[in-house]
């Protein structure tokens, strides 16, 4: 079952959604919606589900709704209509109290401009989320000790946000959403904020924990990149809507629009695309005759291995069951596609 | 043949109105002049139209003092208040006095190193040491407990109001105007009926300072809260914070220097009506200045004002460093260098730094040891203990001083290290009133000056105001202005103050005054825009002009007054001089900035057009400072009407005086009737101005 589930979330901001949503053309678009009513419709009929331990990043460009969307999870922003649950349980109908519940134990967030709180010293930050819970100075300080450690930044605990660089911050605003030991943590850009270079470290520490750690991760971003190289999943958003859900590979070879297909324009199809992506069905019309390939090698190991013959190569997979064939000319075709 | 016609140049509309509103302001003047020469009602105002606000008020007076002592709002409500008050006045000022002076001296001092550094520590003392070598001691000391009592008290309101009113938008829009009227209306308004509830003791001059000191508390409380970012507090959301944990743990403290920066205010605020607080019975410092003015003694009020800038300069220092909350992880060096680099060569430096540098090793041994004690004894449990073990010692040491000095008797400062300025001061003062009163009897000089001020100005002015022109015509004048730059609703309100002025029977004084307010405010004017449009030329006039606008700022009123009555005598002039060295500070400041705050393109383009020096100024520099110029008469006129009630003290005629001998001779009517005259005045005066400024502005298209 799904860790967290979104059914029909609608936001519309504006002195008076309800009517607005009640009253409008369910087939008008954003702009029009704005000009006729003042109404901006900020997340428009998304759905999802998102499975445990999974990385599911929603990407979009700004304006796009994506962090509304994610503000909706945890009612930091009230959905207008639609359904949130969460392990089963219906957020949107909990009371304020099990609404705090929540946000102390299962939801915790990472934020883009890290919201540091810069009157507390790091220890203290990162030990906010147990403070709040009721947890005793000695034994959260162990705790935020321990998470200081996880994300590499033992040494550092007295010092105030401000005496640190943005890499180390955003590793603060990690440590304190981790420190609570959540089972979903809500990332709103986390790493836009940050240089190029300390962004991929960070993205490498991120999945590095992941790994350890099994969370159900919600992650936004703006940079199609990022959402390939951490998502299981990606669902693209466009004007408040979900335009697309998938894996990196699906949406890279089978881009649903002009939208979309902008995004994957300049992402390097070799690494991403795999075997299974692009193969042809296994029909008995192609004579095999190179060594299998497994499902999940990249257009990238492939390249070396095919470029010299014409030649049809098995395509496996996990199980060694043959589940598809290729060729140099299929790799070719899928390079050319974008 | 094509024959093009040239439209003929008709008179525009907007000309025409401009001719129609000309013609009807002087129709209206003109018609009225006739009239009240028929109608003896609109000439003089009638005397039967007073509504006898002045027995009403004498009479629930009456009322108050005999019912005093039963009535339940006086045994529940004001008694209480007014005994809880008198308590905490009095053990504050008890404890102060008890402590020997070398121990509040030591408590101030460290106190200042511990939250700035060593400069302002000695800062500190260096403001002490004169109030008691001035042999003030005492008297500051009281002063000193007055307003920490006031400021507790102002706090303990402020604070909690300020929370409420920045998690309330009702709230805010209910006390937003009832803080302004607080911070505009004169003092001496609410003085008379706290007076009146609470009775002749320092209990009403905590209350009148309390109201006059609380607005910074509460506006600069929401301020701070409310400016708490919408991010912090997502955040704070996000882990789950109940309202109080977000009050408590996030919005306080982030709003804290925005808090202290009220609590500065406040302080100052309060302050700034010691002196005024002292007629009422304060005590202090304030009652060294009036007692000193009513003998003519200059020395003694120059020693109690300086000792009043002192103390004021103490406590701005020390409040503004508490609101400079730096937060390091690691303790800044803030250490015993006292010199700059270049001295650091010089033997005495080194061996004072070196001095100073051994009582900070010794300072802080002595922490650790009592940090390592506490641990030891107490164990984690009383980590916070041993946290702040640097301020346990310091209290230790306060208190073994303590005990030190008081059975050696040491507690009020030493007679033998008075150091007596008032002396020398006084001879200078006589000095100058034998010889610049009429130098050389040449007919020129201060004497002479005042005759004149009062034969060719005042008295004409007064007898023009009150005698010759027609109530209904000044009426009609202030009304219609009113009308021209704003219009009808102002218009109505004007009117409706106006006559209430009247109707309280308060038109000959207001007449006075105001004159007397015209030549102060022309002369405020004529001397200030000059002035700062040339500080705002020169960098070397603005740095001198700087210091001396701060300084006239600061120092009481009441001190400068007095060396004015030396030279001038009592009377209106003096009032005037006052009123002027008081009131023309902002104007100076405003155009000043206004000028300074033009656009470098705009005075660029202007001369690349080839305008002179003074086409610059004339056609693009003060019509762009216009509004800040404004602004500048808009708060000298305030202050020259603050300063009515004052000159009143020192004999000007009119209001102020008819407020001042409401209180001598135990008629509070009349205070009240007079003071809700400056009052009324005073809104009149500052609406037409502030629309005038805000319509100049419009017309600069600045908005």
């Amino acid at each position: 079952m799904s860790t967290v589930q979104l059914r029909n979330i609608w936001k519309i901001f504006g002195p008076n959604p309800e009517y607005v949503y009640n009253t409008m053309d369910p087939a008008a678009s954003r702009s029009d919606i704005l000009s006729q009513t003042g109404h901006v419709v900020a997340v428009r009929d998304v759905s999802l589900d998102v499975a445990k331990s999974e990385i599911f990043v929603v990407m979009g460009l700004s304006g796009s709704g994506k962090s509304t969307l994610v503000r909706c999870l945890s009612r930091l922003i009230e959905p207008t209509v639609g359904q949130v649950l969460i392990n089963g349980a219906d957020v949107t109908a909990m009371s304020i109290d099990d609404l705090r519940q929540l946000r102390r134990h299962t939801v915790s967030m990472v934020f883009q401009r890290f919201g540091l709180f810069p009157h507390r010293r790091v220890v203290d930050n990162v030990g906010y989320g147990l403070e709040v819970r009721g947890m005793g100075l000695s034994e959260r300080r162990l705790k935020a000790y321990e998470m200081l450690q996880l994300v590499g930044l033992d040494g550092w605990e007295d010092r105030y946000p401000h005496e640190l660089s943005g890499g180390m911050q955003q590793r603060v605003g990690l440590a304190r959403a981790l420190a609570v030991d959540p089972e979903i943590m809500l990332c709103d850009e986390p790493f836009s904020a940050l240089d190029p270079l300390i962004r991929r470290d960070m993205q490498d520490e991120l999945l590095n924990l992941q790994k350890e750690l099994n969370k159900t991760i919600i992650f936004i971003t703006h940079d199609f990149h990022e959402a390939i190289k951490l998502g299981d999943r990606i669902a693209i958003m466009k004007d408040g809507e979900i335009v697309q859900v998938g894996t990196a590979q699906q949406i890279v070879a089978h881009p649903v629009d002009e939208y979309v297909r902008e995004f994957t324009q300049d992402v390097p199809r070799t690494k991403v695309l795999t075997a299974e992506t692009i193969m042809l069905p296994h029909d008995g019309a192609h004579k095999l005759a190179g060594e299998a390939v497994l499902h999940n090698t990249t257009i990238e190991a492939l390249i070396p291995r095919i470029s010299s013959t014409d030649e049809f190569f098995p395509v496996v997979n996990a199980g060694d069951e043959i589940i598809g064939v290729l060729d140099r000319r299929t790799v070719l075709l899928a390079l050319a596609e974008s | 043949m094509a024959q093009t016609t040239i439209p003929q140049r008709n008179p525009t509309p907007a000309r025409f109105q401009a001719l129609l509103r000309w013609g009807l302001f002087a129709g209206g003047i003109l018609v009225l002049l006739l009239l009240s020469q028929k109608f003896i009602h609109l000439d003089i105002f009638p005397e039967s139209w007073n509504v006898g606000l002045r027995g009403v008020l004498n009479e629930f007076k009456r009322w108050v003092v005999v019912n005093r002592n039963s009535h339940w709002m006086f045994v529940f409500f004001f008694e209480p208040l007014s005994s809880v008050i008198d308590f905490t006045l009095r053990r504050v000022e008890d404890f102060l006095l008890w402590l020997p002076w070398p121990v509040v001296i030591l408590a101030i001092f460290i106190l200042a190193e511990r939250i700035r550094d060593l400069r302002l520590a000695l800062l500190m003392v260096a403001c002490l040491l004169p109030m008691g070598m001035f042999g003030l001691w005492q008297e500051s000391l009281q002063t000193l407990a007055l307003m920490v009592t006031a400021v507790i008290f102002s706090l303990a309101l402020g604070i909690p109001l300020g929370i409420w009113s920045a998690r309330n938008d009702l709230v805010e829009k209910i006390l937003h105007p009832i803080l302004d009227a607080m911070q505009t209306m004169p003092a001496f308004v609410y003085l008379i009926p706290v007076l009146l509830f609470f009775g002749v003791a320092r209990v009403p001059s905590i209350i009148a300072t309390v109201i006059y000191a609380l607005p910074p508390a509460i506006r600069l409380t929401s301020l701070g809260l409310r400016s708490v970012s919408d991010e912090m507090i997502e955040a704070a959301d996000a882990f789950g914070s109940t309202e109080k944990q977000l009050l408590r743990k996030v919005q306080l403290p982030l709003a804290l220097p925005t808090i202290m920066v009220g609590v500065n205010q406040t302080i100052m605020m309060a302050l700034s009506i010691v002196v005024i607080a002292a007629l009422i019975g304060a005590g202090g410092l304030g009652e060294v200045v009036l007692k000193a003015l009513r003998r003519l003694r200059v020395g003694s009020a120059l020693e109690a004002g300086l000792a009043i800038v002192f103390m004021a300069v103490l406590l701005d220092r020390i409040s503004a460093a508490m609101a400079q909350i730096e937060r390091h992880s690691v303790q800044l060096f803030r250490g015993y260098r006292l010199f700059s680099e270049k001295q650091r060569g010089n033997k005495l430096v080194g061996m004072l730094e070196r001095g100073i540098s051994r009582v900070y090793a010794l300072g802080s041994a002595l922490t650790d040891g009592v940090a390592k004690y506490l641990a030891k004894t107490f164990g984690t449990k009383a980590r916070w203990l041993y946290r702040h073990s640097d301020w346990i010692v310091i209290l230790l040491i306060l208190i073994i001083s303590t005990a030190i000095f008081l059975p050696l008797g040491i507690q009020n400062f030493p007679e033998a290290l008075y150091f007596d300025i008032s002396k020398p001061v006084d001879g200078v003062v006589q000095w100058m009133q034998v010889n610049l009163y009429n130098i050389g009897g040449s007919g020129i000089g201060t004497g002479p000056l005042r005759d004149f001020l009062i034969i060719y100005v005042f008295k004409p002015l007064r007898v023009f105001l009150t005698d010759q022109v027609p109530w209904s015509v000044i009426a009609f004048v202030f009304v219609y202005a009113a009308f021209a730059v704003s219009g009808w609703r102002l218009m109505l309100a004007v009117l409706t103050l106006i006559m209430s002025i009247g109707l309280i029977g308060m038109w000959p004084f207001t007449m006075d005054t105001l004159g007397q307010t015209l030549v102060a405010g022309v002369i405020c004017v004529g001397l200030g825009i000059p002035l700062g449009i040339w500080s705002s030329k020169s960098d070397r006039v603005d740095q001198l002009v700087r210091p001396v606008l701060d300084f006239l700022q600061t120092i009481p009123i009441f001190v400068y007054l007095v060396p004015v009555i030396m030279l001038f005598g009592t009377g209106s002039v003096a009032g005037l001089i006052a009123s002027v060295l008081y009131a023309a500070v902002p104007v100076v400041r405003l155009t000043n900035a206004g000028i300074r705050s033009v656009d470098v393109t705009l005075k660029e383009s202007a001369q690349a057009f080839g305008s002179t020096w003074l086409q610059t100024l004339f056609k693009v520099e003060i019509p762009l400072a216009l509004p800040a110029i404004m602004l500048g008469i808009n708060q000298t006129i305030m202050m020259v009407l603050a300063m009515v009630i004052i000159a009143g003290l020192v004999g000007a005629t009119g209001l102020g005086l008819e407020v001042y001998q409401g209180f001598a001779n135990d008629n509070l009517g009349r205070s009240v009737e007079a003071g809700l005259a400056i009052v009324l005045c005073a809104i009149v005066i500052d609406r037409i101005t502030q629309q005038f400024a805000r319509k100049a502005s419009q017309a600069a298209n600045l908005n």
